[in-house]
């Protein structure tokens, strides 16, 4: 069995904490032999690792390669700048010749940003969700900015994530906003709000869907996921609590887009 | 024009080393290394203009780690093979499966070696993970932008390389346990 704190254990000894948090984990792994170990093994691993492994640097042949291919690249972009000038000159281009070459330079960018940006999905949103809603469950990583006032958590935003999403207290509803975090989802710094029902923990995605649809309510690894689009976001919910409280928070969350809108 | 050539020499180029490292993990021999990081490099300065002050080391770790992925699938494509779910864990396995080369074999016990073989063993999307954290020393955000996928993911990524590794490296050297335990 392995303790609870482990990540905790493992992420203070990558230097991924705050002083407070790094300080929590130093007071349980002095109590928690099994931690000590962890740590221990962690400094032999990256000892072994730094010592022993090591695949050098690039070629002087490859950065001779890769000087070549940019001055190649370099001397095709200055060709193509000169060609699309040259026409004008000799005759006025018909104005739907401007388009159709605008068109072509859009598909072309949209190509090479889908090359560039969509790798082979290895999970799907669902699964992405859920995975990020248990990440967070973990003592101190749920928010990253602690607070019950939508005046401080929807501007928090602003600077963390990519998008901006409806953040309202409903405490006499019975769902209270505990704080926001950014998380990575669908390739971009998606903005979560994180609400308590009872005992159960809501998070609530809101990122810039692409192309792909957002997935209908399902269930995985117990966690119901529900999702729905709000002016231009797609939001996601991941929790486990029952469809119709989440259906309730759904509803305060949609009438709330609704008002801003407007 | 030249200009985005000089800009590109300040701020992507000094990561050429990091790029081929990551390449030379992702890859099965140094030559393909060689040519993802080239062709990373050239799709790097085409999308020169989208980095905009973003990270550049991850950003172009990133494309390295896509351009090894596209040469994977076309690699794949030109084989013939059959392509579906239950090929892709194969195609995994292969591709991360210890080098097969008679010459290493007789160094088998050199500690090194020992250990490039363990790492090379572990599950593509682990290895990659732990090489990026332990030898180029990102932080679980950069890990995130390169590899795609959410911190959350990133962390028990990390563990589980970081066990296995452990696990394994007792297993090799039952006799003689030095570097990790």
């Amino acid at each position: 069995m392995q303790c609870a704190e482990h990540l905790a254990v493992q992420a203070a000894f990558d230097g991924e904490l705050d002083a407070v948090a790094q300080a929590g984990v130093e007071r349980h792994a002095e109590l928690c032999p099994e931690c000590r170990a962890l740590r221990a093994s962690l400094e032999r691993t990256r000892a072994a690792l730094r010592r022993d492994l090591d695949y050098g640097q690039a070629s002087p042949e490859l950065r001779a390669r890769i000087a070549r291919v940019l001055d190649a690249e370099v001397a095709r972009e200055a060709e193509a700048a000169s060609r699309s000038l040259r026409p004008a000159a000799r005759w006025p281009r018909p104005f739907w010749l401007g388009t159709a070459s605008g068109l072509g330079a859009a598909a072309l960018a949209a190509t090479l940003l889908f090359v560039l940006l969509v790798p082979l999905r290895s999970a799907s949103l669902p699964d992405e969700l859920v995975t990020a809603h248990l990440a967070a469950l973990r003592p101190a990583h749920l928010t990253e900015v602690v607070s019950t006032d939508r005046h401080t958590v929807k501007p928090w935003f602003a600077g963390h994530a990519d998008v901006s999403p409806v953040v309202a207290d409903f405490a006499e509803q019975g769902y209270t906003l505990l704080g926001g975090r950014a998380d990575y989802l669908e390739h971009q710094r998606a903005a979560v709000v994180v609400y308590r029902h009872g005992a159960h923990l809501i998070n609530v995605f809101a990122f810039a869907p692409g192309a792909q649809s957002l997935p209908a309510a399902t269930t995985r690894r117990g966690y119901h996921i529900s999702c729905w689009q709000a002016a231009d976001l797609g939001y996601c919910m991941v929790s486990d609590a029952g469809w119709d409280e989440m259906q309730g928070l759904t509803r305060l969350l949609e009438d709330l887009a609704a008002r801003d809108a407007r | 024009m030249d200009d985005k050539r000089s800009r590109f020499e300040a701020q992507v180029l000094p990561h050429l080393d990091a790029a081929y490292r990551l390449a030379r993990w992702l890859c099965r021999s140094p030559g393909d290394a060689d040519d993802v990081a080239q062709e990373a490099f050239l799709r790097a300065f085409r999308a020169f203009d989208s980095l905009r002050g973003a990270d550049a080391r991850a950003w172009l770790l990133a494309i390295v780690r896509n351009c090894h992925l596209s040469a994977l699938a076309a690699g794949r494509r030109r084989a013939l093979e059959p392509l579906g779910e239950e090929h892709e864990s194969e195609a995994r396995a292969a591709a991360t499966a210890p080098l097969p080369d008679p010459e290493r074999d007789t160094m088998e016990r050199d500690e090194r070696r020992a250990l490039e073989r363990l790492i090379a063993a572990l599950p593509a999307e682990h290895r990659e993970v732990l090489l990026l954290r332990e030898l180029e020393d990102l932080s679980y955000r950069e890990i995130a932008t390169v590899t795609a996928v959410p911190i959350g993911t990133v962390m028990s990524r990390l563990a589980r390389a970081r066990a296995t590794l452990k696990l394994n490296w007792l297993e090799a050297s039952r006799g003689e346990p030095r570097a990790v335990r």
